[in-house]
């Protein structure tokens, strides 16, 4: 049985119930599996293998819209999803986009299962590559994810599409000989993508890097951001920017030229492409930034039916959430690839922020946000003090007139949704 | 409200421990419904309902999780045939409350509030547990912060607008007032967390190997206390199956106990009883639920005349174990004059370490409060529910930033 075959049965007890009723309706039923390996440092493996499957109904009529979701694949939880959704209408314009703009924009290939042998064997390279790297840093634990999603969506109106999308994470814990633990995050679209020395040798060398020394004085500087420590902090950005401001404020926003920043949905770049968005409509690629100002803004279709913005902007964290204007595999396009040395040459006087200790902290309201994260100071483009604990506060404002140059060292994450993002060199922020 | 008593649960158990399934565990399985009303300006927008069920099968070493109960999902899991198992139920999903019965005035600050019930077994040998906990409410404020209770959720009191904008405080470090709320986030990362088992035996906690030493200079006693029903993190049995009873981790200062699953417990020497789930795809872990934070010789009023900031919510914190900086981020907060409150300060961050704060305590003061913080606690990842009871703390040597 494929794996969309097991969609079938709630996909179709939640549209009989529905159809039953004589609403408008969507259907969207997920199957996302999930294989994770725990290694800790004694060698201990622990498994875990999740099958994470449920459904959501979307029914609207006369004036009235509602939403709900149930687990399993049953035709049950189908016909559950679907009543829940009906004894959850209020009144509320429709929030269903038209059939005719529905469609898909790719095709829907199923990505491998996990190979648990394949698993086994990066954990075990990884341990020994860390015993056998310089500095005495300690592999605490190592926790490699592989997982693939498929998701069908069908309408009352006779509109079905599927999606399969998949990926490998590798994140370790390490402890330097001195000073805090740090966490280390890799994705790639499959294990065989991730290197065992490779991602050794970069973790080593950034648990290194700032093991001892105090905090550094407040103070507004320069700062370049490794990918680990940009990416949180890209999301955070494009969360921010799916938020609806009044027309003007979106309107002044200054940005600097050095941005690009798209939501690559339909591919090829970016870890996650997907044939179409969280209501169905094709995918289509969303420049969020670039000439020097904002651009498109993430809409779905209830949203644009408010605001006149186009719709396709729409994502689903899980079945468990009603679709959400929202990033899904953001990229941040480096044009002019600035090589390390050359953006530390660039930067001058700061600091380099390393590794992230932390999620990013936003305050919705004022866009401000804080990140904390390993430093070093840098004087004359060299590297000079160790912080091993500093918080970057800014605001978004200064985040998108800050950027002055994008490295060429491009990585992959897999965060809130996905994000592809190099070294970004941003002027004056706030560092703590 | 109806809720069914689970049947034929016995049966299953029975069963599991006849078939011999090779290295299992347990079987944990779990209903929970959730609605979330939308707000806007106290009117509801829009209401969403979650309906989830699923088991897990712990073998050694290994974890098998999967959405739906039906009887051939249940078999999957567990590696045999769907005809081999006994039918089973478990309690229907409740009818969810009605706002408008429980708030009839939403306050115009609310952006959603939530309304959650679970209930849950755990089928260990040939016994089946039923876990049972409180029914909780969650309220989303506009800057993301969330409030948890048990439900019903209280209904908030008169509001004044603030006179003034809110201003930047001035870096240095004042004496601070920490409310209620505020001190238990403290503690909850100071005490809860790092005597947590995995913790502890990973090394990731400063207090490894410190049972017996005395840790505060104030006399404050902590005891995690899931039979406390009135809170959000209450259970009857923790998600191993194992009796809820109340631990105590700190004695006027002292260090003495940690919080066990079955895993840690004979390691650190303690009953297990405290293992919870983030759910189904989790495996049970050591966790805090209710921390109940009270002081020998409490002052009794907040001693607002010896301190420069009143510190009235926390948007979070953390302790660094390696390093034992902590760093609070500071959501709502007052400047004081002359104990009163003077100006509202805009977000900010207090940093201390562990030995500053070990001696920088100076004092507790009633009222001792059930509170609304931390709330949701993450571990990894992971988030379950936890509730606290704390006094008021005045504490010295932290650093405003």
């Amino acid at each position: 049985m494929s794996h969309t075959d097991r969609l079938l049965p709630a996909l179709q007890g939640a549209s009989e119930e529905l159809a039953r009723h004589g609403v408008r309706f969507e259907v969207f039923a997920r199957l996302g599996e999930s294989a994770h390996l725990v290694r800790d440092q004694d060698g201990a493996l622990e498994r875990r293998t999740t099958r994470e499957l449920g459904v959501a109904c979307r029914a609207s009529g006369r004036g009235r819209a509602g939403f709900a979701a149930a687990a399993g694949g049953a035709a049950r939880a189908g016909r559950q999803a679907a009543l829940a959704a009906l004894d959850a209408l209020l009144p509320a314009p429709d929030p269903l986009p038209p059939r005719a703009l529905l469609g898909s924009s790719g095709s829907a290939l199923e990505h491998p299962a996990a190979d648990p042998a394949a698993q086994e064997a990066l954990t075990r390279e990884l341990a020994e590559a860390f015993a056998a790297a310089p500095g005495r840093a300690v592999l605490v634990q190592v926790r490699v994810l592989t997982g693939t999603s498929t998701a069908a969506l069908a309408t009352g109106e006779g509109f079905h599409a599927t999606a399969h999308a998949g990926g490998s994470v590798v994140e370790l814990l390490v402890a330097p000989p001195e000073g805090p633990w740090r966490h280390f995050h890799f994705a790639a679209p499959t294990l065989a993508d991730l290197r065992p020395d490779e991602v050794t040798r970069r973790a080593v060398e950034a648990a290194l890097l700032a093991t001892t020394g105090g905090a550094p004085e407040r103070q507004l500087t320069d700062v370049l951001l490794a990918p680990a420590v940009a990416a949180p902090l890209v999301v955070a950005l494009a969360q921010h920017l799916a938020r609806e401001p009044a027309d003007d404020a979106w309107a002044r926003i200054r940005v600097a030229s050095a941005w690009h920043l798209v939501d690559e949905r339909p591919g090829p770049t970016g870890l996650l492409p997907l044939p179409w968005d969280g209501e169905g409509l094709p995918a289509r690629r969303l420049v969020l930034a670039s000439g020097g100002r904002l651009r498109e803004r993430f809409a779905t279709w209830e949203l644009s039916q408010r605001t006149g913005l186009p719709p396709g902007g729409a994502v689903r964290p899980s079945y468990r959430h009603p679709p959400v204007p929202g990033p899904a595999n953001l990229v941040v396009l480096a044009e002019t690839a600035v090589s390390q040395p050359e953006l530390l040459r660039l930067l001058n006087a700061g600091f380099y922020l390393a590794v992230p200790a932390g999620p990013v902290r936003v305050e919705p309201v004022t866009g401000r946000f804080a990140l904390r994260a390993a430093a070093v100071a840098v004087r004359d483009g060299r590297p000079t003090t160790a912080h091993p604990l500093v918080e970057l506060r800014g605001s978004f404002p200064r985040l998108l007139r800050g950027l002055a140059a994008t490295g060429g060292d491009t990585e992959s994450f897999s965060l809130a949704g996905a994000v592809t993002t190099p070294s970004l060199l941003v002027r004056r922020l706030e560092v703590a | 409200m109806v809720k069914d008593t689970a049947s034929g649960l016995a049966e299953l158990a029975t069963v599991l421990a006849r078939t011999r399934i090779a290295g299992l565990v347990d079987v944990f399985i779990e209903r929970r419904t959730e609605v979330c009303w939308r707000l806007a300006g106290g009117r509801v927008l829009a209401r969403e309902a979650l309906l989830r069920e699923g088991a897990a099968v712990r073998r050694d070493h290994r974890l098998v999780s999967g959405d739906g109960l039906e009887r051939q999902a249940l078999a999957a899991l567990l590696g045999v045939n769907a005809r081999e198992l006994p039918a089973f139920s478990t309690p229907a999903f409740p009818e969810p409350p009605r706002l408008e019965d429980t708030l009839p005035e939403l306050p115009a600050r609310w952006s959603s509030v939530r309304w959650r019930w679970s209930w849950a077994a755990v089928l260990d040998g040939a016994t089946a547990v039923p876990l049972h906990r409180p029914e909780l409410a969650e309220i989303t404020f506009p800057d993301g912060h969330r409030a948890l209770t048990v439900w019903p959720p209280p209904l908030p009191g008169e509001e004044e607008a603030p006179e003034h904008p809110p201003v930047q405080p001035r870096p240095g470090t004042p004496r601070v007032l920490l409310a209620p709320a505020a001190a238990a986030v403290l503690i909850h990362e100071l005490v809860g967390h790092p005597l947590e088992g995995d913790l502890l035996l990973r090394g990731a906690s400063p207090w490894r190997g410190r049972q017996g030493d005395r840790i505060l200079t104030l006399p404050l006693t902590v005891t995690d206390d899931p039979t406390r029903t009135d809170l959000p993190g209450g259970f009857t049995a923790d998600d191993e199956g194992w009796p809820a009873k109340p631990r105590r981790l700190l004695t006027e200062g002292t260090l003495v106990g940690a919080l066990a699953d079955r895993e840690s417990a004979p390691a650190l020497g303690v009953d297990a009883g405290n293992a919870r789930r983030a759910g189904i795809h989790t495996r049970p872990r050591p966790r805090v639920s209710n921390l109940v934070t009270t002081a020998a010789d409490p002052l009794p009023h907040p001693p607002r005349n010896e301190a420069r900031i009143e510190v009235v919510t926390l948007s979070s914190g953390t302790l660094e174990p390696a390093s034992g900086a902590i760093v609070l981020q500071v959501r709502e907060a007052y400047a004081l004059r002359r104990g009163e409150r003077h100006r509202p300060l805009a977000p900010f961050t207090l940093l201390g370490t562990l030995a500053a704060l070990r001696a920088g305590m100076l004092a507790a003061a009633d009222p001792t409060l059930p509170v609304a913080e931390p709330g949701w606690c993450a571990k990894e990842g992971e988030v379950v529910p936890t509730g606290a009871v704390a006094p008021w703390l005045l504490v010295a040597g932290v650093e405003v930033r």
